[in-house]
């Protein structure tokens, strides 16, 4: 099987890795930032090397696709992002805008974050890897 | 949909075997489609690819109504396959037998899906056929083997009347299977 760095150009890989630590970095309570393709691969996350990325990679894809289905069969038009609320936390997984292929940020964040905070910055941080992502011609 | 019963039915199989084609072949209104992009065309050349599930609905003449999902092909979807097989009455596990990884395919979808439900019957069907039909018995050999009894087709998934005879021979199967639970209570 192939890594991520190996499926996807690594100086892009890079770039958005920079993105996601310095997005954990400066949004508490956040405990995972993860770019992912549409089909499912993870091309960057931070931190790195956690064994639940990968599977979270493809769970990211699977509930975004299956939102957006929803979306249309309930003539919403078009869905904005996916948000997740448990006992123990939020996930939060967004498109990244006009990047051809799609792919989508997953946001994992410790029970005690703010989800309006978190979704502001998530926002940000995936219009931060849009321009820089459409900068390097993904 | 007024029906008299209600199935479900997990079509299942790699990537490219042609399960998204088979739900849209028989299904009385367009599925729900999860298809996007698909960025390993090294492992498959296939523009798009299903990441969560196909989804249709097929009402039978005898008024039993049938829900149809089909899976993610991808290993790294299997949380899909679990989910998708609660609840269902059997599997329709797709292969594409032009590829020279078929066989393989067929085993290690037949024993995952064993895993999932050891007492789920399941059919299988097998596209693009090379030859005859001979390969057909071989498959069969091969499963039951590994103590795996499930009819083999061979099918063109784009054909409606193809992938009827899988569903109504997972049909058949439940309904034998049944029968037997029946009589050994007896």
């Amino acid at each position: 099987m192939q890594t991520t760095s190996q499926r996807f150009d690594a100086n892009i890989t890079e770039l958005a890795r920079q993105q996601l630590e310095a997005f954990v970095a400066a949004t508490s309570g956040v405990t995972l930032a993860v770019l992912t393709s549409g089909d499912g691969f993870e091309i960057a996350a931070h931190p790195r090397g956690l064994p639940t990325v990968q599977r979270l990679a493809a769970m990211s894809s699977s509930l975004q696709a299956l939102s957006e289905a929803m979306v249309q069969e309930a003539g919403l038009v078009r869905i904005r992002n996916l948000i997740i609320e448990s006992d123990g936390g939020t996930v939060i997984v967004l498109g990244i805008g006009n990047v051809t292929p799609r792919l989508s940020l997953t946001v994992v964040a410790s029970g005690d974050e703010i989800l309006g905070r978190l979704l502001w910055a998530s926002r940000e941080c995936s219009a931060a890897l849009e321009r820089r992502l459409l900068l390097s011609n993904v | 949909m007024n029906a008299d019963r209600e199935l479900k039915i997990v079509f299942t199989g790699p990537m490219g075997a042609g399960k998204t084609t088979a739900i849209r072949a028989i299904s009385d209104a367009p599925p729900v489609s999860t298809e996007v992009a698909n960025t390993d065309q090294a492992t498959v050349a296939k523009a798009t690819t299903t990441v969560a599930l196909d989804y249709g609905q097929l009402l039978l003449e005898d008024g039993t109504a049938v829900s149809l999902y089909g899976t993610p092909g991808q290993e790294r979807f299997s949380f899909m396959w679990e989910i998708l097989c609660r609840g269902a009455i059997g599997v329709v596990l797709l292969i594409d037998g032009s590829t020279p990884t078929a066989r393989e395919d067929l085993r290690t979808y037949a024993e995952a899906f064993r895993r999932i439900n050891p007492h789920q019957p399941f059919v299988i069907g097998v596209g693009r056929v090379p030859g005859d039909e001979p390969v057909l018995d071989e498959y069969a050999r091969a499963l039951a083997a590994r103590g795996i009894v499930a009819p083999v087709f061979g099918v063109d998934v784009r054909n409606r009347e193809d992938v009827l005879l899988l569903i109504e021979t997972l049909l058949c199967v439940l309904e034998a299977q049944t029968f037997e639970a029946a009589n050994a209570d007896h």
